[in-house]
């Protein structure tokens, strides 16, 4: 069912992608009568996610964001027959090209999908049969001020699911809480002023009553934050500053941007909250901003009932080449020198994993490399010229990809970006928003015009998928791909791994070897990162991802999410 | 330019062309500082004195507008603070990599001299201090290295603080070798702005930037060292120790004088600005190199992976 007029509009400008809300609220459009089955989602259920192979409640399948599936029906030996059960579409020209997200399915007869994409649309799906039963889409009410603007993409990644509400963040740095059986908003938390740079796009996490969220503008001018908001009346609960003022020289604390805008990742056991912190602000101009800029470029342990910091671990300290932590960090126990411990997993966009003790933050092991380095940790100089191309580029190494781990290897899975880029300094001599903050610039290799010569170093793939050994650090496989690849992976129980790419494949690998053992076309490129669900009345596991194109290095935009099952 | 790597005693060498570039850039011809080590003392007659005018002027002004404004004890006592924390660094070294997660033994090393710090900021020195002193052109570092080179109280202040004299010919060719580096910490009023909506009062004045940065580096250290000896080297903890002092001596050499201006004000005028000037930019090079030496890890140069490399 179409509308009569998009709820919003999105513009490309010199300074990133402006969103415009056209309508005045939020709507909620009904497109079936089928009801959708009550059942609470308990804590409980939540802290079960990782391992219920029938649901899929929050992004990163459970707490410790694993994206590993413990259902079983698919293997490596029949998933040859994997094929396309259904699909679900955006009506809407807006929504194309703005499919980073993962859906949630919760456990009830039907199992109920929701899936969120860009510019904040949120679906509930039957995912027994496809129907889409409502949509609801996000407005503010009344004028909210200015334009959210947004360096990558007008996207949504997904919702987190209490009780009977989902929360979802919106574009211009809301969150809403939605009924997930009517669609209809219940409240709205303004979390920051997008008239000072902030937005959203992040899918939050709901933990011990609250819900975990964060804040995106990092090439804004914005100060970062994680925050707790309480999922029944959503009010801030705590709210953790990343650039400490005692650790900053000056005021420039307050411009030092330091964002949290991929999810956080739980450790129920401990109560500790890990998030992945972005660029220090101004990007490329680090001489207003001396010393090492904690928590920038850092997984930041916080205490989830107080916010009190409890580790940060930094993996540009200081940095100049906007390579933010973003990742979410994965969460498993391993053995390291002889012992079973618990650790936090990192792949960064400078282009190593790291392995750290989740009770301290030790870095155990940083891997090899799982992608290209080329004049690593170059300082950008004030022209383009004179600075050399350097890798990973300003997009990594690994972005906002997200990691999967198997339990059945103890690898992780990181997608890569593997191109050059050349940062200069103080190239533009003012700064007022709606402007981004960057202190100067910085060229991508492979979307530039004229980039001239490439470095003969650079092997010319613009992805690889690796599998890494955290522990020891080996990259023990790889594939590379020569279509940009955003999105993350998934891997399951029974020994595969799925990912997908900018060439819009959609592929199953082997865990243990990497030999890729089906695959699928999809028209768009796949930037959405994979889920999965076992549903026991009709006795099907099911894989979904979303193929529509994202917002930064996109090579195909498309509106599609792909639910696949096995034949006969 | 790029920086030279290699150690002796735990110093870095002035190697040929380090010594070349930095005779031609003060000026000095023929045989001065062709000795087969490079030293100041060497060059303190051949440098010229045609800067020290202008630096005499900075001075001046800047000694105009703190007078009274300084707290002579404080600052002194800082100062000897400073120069006692130098003195700890051969234990810290000896002591290598932290066992405890909440080490605090470089914090301790850094404190005096954030408390001079503090006392300066609270005061508005910096902001004097980015008033009247002049850009790191290579004119200003060039004449700033000069008047560092033929004023004997500059040089034992440096002394005073446990530089040796291999130590001070060190510290004073990297900033004139590295210019371009310095060239690049703008002060607050060159910075990209526009008035009506980035106020540059968010940034600090570029020599409390200068000490700031310094102090937060070192403070780092004690975390660092603790939460990254897997991929870290004796090695780079020797450059990093070098970087430390010569941060300390930076902060030692600007609050020197500093505490001169509150108390005795034995230094002249150009000495004074030459000793401000100098004292940022060897805090501001040591911070780079801290950062290049010990945080900013290639593959090539960390220790292997499996934790073999001590």
């Amino acid at each position: 069912m179409s509308i009569d007029r998009p709820h919003a509009e999105i513009e490309r400008t010199d300074e990133g992608i402006a969103i415009e809300y056209l309508a005045d609220g939020p709507t909620t459009v009904r497109h079936s009568a089928q009801q959708i089955p009550r059942l609470d989602v308990t804590p409980e259920m939540l802290a079960d996610s990782g391992d219920d192979p029938e649901s899929w409640l929050m992004y990163g399948g459970g707490y410790a964001q694993q994206r590993f599936t413990t259902a079983d029906t698919i293997t490596p030996e029949n998933v040859s027959r994997l094929s396309l059960e259904y699909t679900v579409e955006a009506t809407e020209d807006v929504e194309r090209g703005k499919f980073e997200g993962t859906p949630v399915v919760v456990p009830s007869d039907p199992p109920i999908m929701y899936q969120t994409n860009g510019p904040d649309v949120l679906r509930a799906v039957n995912a027994r049969s496809g129907d889409v039963l409502w949509t609801y889409r996000y407005a503010p009410e009344g004028d909210d001020g200015q334009p959210a603007l947004l360096c990558c993409g007008s996207n949504n990644r997904g919702v987190a699911v209490l009780g009977d509400t989902l929360y979802m963040t919106t574009l211009d740095a809301s969150v809403v809480a939605i009924d997930r059986y009517t669609g209809q908003q219940q409240w709205r938390y303004d979390s920051a002023p997008t008239d000072e740079g902030y937005s959203a796009t992040w899918a939050p996490v709901v933990y011990d009553g609250s819900i975990l969220n964060g804040s995106a503008g990092g090439e804004y001018g914005i100060r970062g934050f994680v925050e707790s908001i309480n999922a029944d009346s959503g009010e801030r609960e705590w709210r953790t500053w990343t650039t400490p003022k005692d650790q900053w020289i000056g005021d420039s604390w307050q411009h030092g941007a330091a964002p949290n805008w991929m999810t956080v990742t739980v450790d129920s056991e401990t109560d500790t909250l890990y998030a992945s912190i972005g660029n220090a602000g101004p990007d490329v101009n680090g001489i207003v901003r001396p010393g090492p800029n904690v928590y920038t470029v850092a997984v930041l342990a916080l205490d989830t009932a107080s916010g009190d910091v409890q580790w940060y671990f930094q993996e540009s300290p200081h940095g100049w080449w906007d390579w933010d932590a973003s990742a979410p960090p994965v969460l498993f126990d391993a053995e390291v020198d002889g012992e079973s411990q618990r650790v936090v997993s990192h792949a960064g966009k400078t282009g190593w994993n790291y392995l750290l003790g989740a009770e301290d933050g030790k870095l155990h092991e940083r891997s090899d490399e799982f992608c290209q380095h080329l004049n690593m940790w170059s300082l950008p100089q004030d022209n383009l010229e004179d600075t050399p191309w350097i890798m990973p580029s300003a997009d990594g190494g690994s972005e906002w990809n997200p990691t999967s781990y198997s339990r059945q290897t103890g690898n992780v899975h990181v997608k890569a970006m593997n191109y050059p880029s050349k940062f200069q300094w103080d190239e533009d001599p003012e700064w007022n928003l709606p402007a981004q903050y960057l202190g100067g610039s910085f060229t991508v290799y492979p979307t530039m015009d004229d980039p001239g010569p490439a470095p003969d170093e650079w092997n010319r793939q613009l992805a690889i998928f690796s599998a890494v050994d955290p522990v020891s650090g080996e990259v023990v496989w790889q594939d590379e791909w020569d279509e940009f690849a955003m999105g993350g992976s998934m891997a399951t129980t029974t020994g595969l791994t799925f990912a997908g790419n900018g060439a819009g494949e959609f592929i199953a690998y082997d865990s243990e070897t990497g030999e890729r053992l089906w695959q699928y076309q999809f028209d768009a490129s796949v930037n959405g990162s994979p889920m999965s669900w076992y549903d026991p009345v009709v006795g099907k596991q099911y894989v979904a991802v979303q193929a529509g194109g994202g917002g930064l290095r996109s090579a195909t935009d498309g509106n599609t999410v792909g639910v696949f099952s096995l034949e006969g | 330019m790029e920086t030279n790597d290699t150690l002796t005693d735990g110093v870095p060498d002035v190697d040929e062309r380090d010594r070349r570039n930095f005779l031609k850039i003060l000026g000095v011809t023929g045989s001065v500082g062709a000795a087969t080590e490079l030293s100041l003392a060497d060059l303190r007659e051949a440098v010229g004195a045609e800067s020290a005018d202008e630096l005499a002027a900075v001075g001046e002004r800047i000694r105009a507008d703190l007078a009274g404004g300084l707290d002579a004890g404080r600052l002194s006592e800082a100062v000897g603070g400073i120069e006692a924390g130098i003195a700890e660094l051969p234990a810290l070294r000896a002591a290598g990599f932290p066992d405890d997660p909440d080490a605090s033994a470089y914090r301790e090393v850094a404190a005096p001299a954030w408390d001079a710090y503090d006392h300066l900021a609270a005061v508005g020195f910096f902001e004097s201090a980015e008033r009247h002193l002049p850009e790191f052109s290579p004119d200003h570092v060039r004449a700033t290295a000069a008047e560092l080179i033929r004023a004997e109280p500059l040089t034992a202040a440096l002394a005073e603080a446990g530089f040796e004299e291999r130590e001070r010919t060190a510290l004073v060719a990297d900033v004139v070798n590295q210019n371009a580096r310095l060239a690049q910490w703008v002060s607050t009023a060159k910075l990209p702005a526009d008035p009506e909506g980035y106020d540059p009062a968010d940034v600090a004045p570029l020599h409390q930037r200068a000490l700031g940065g310094a102090l937060l580096w070192i403070d780092e250290l004690d975390h660092h060292l603790w939460q990254r000896e897997a991929i870290l080297t004796d090695e780079m903890l020797d450059r990093g120790i070098w970087d430390v002092k010569a941060m300390l001596g930076g902060v030692h050499l600007f609050a020197s004088a500093a505490s001169d201006l509150a108390g005795p004000e034995e230094l002249a005028d150009s000495q004074l600005a030459a000793a401000l000037a100098g004292g940022s930019a060897i805090a501001i090079r040591a911070q780079e190199d801290v950062a290049d030496d010990l945080f900013r890890v290639t593959d090539a140069e960390r220790a292997p992976r499996g934790g073999v490399g001590r």
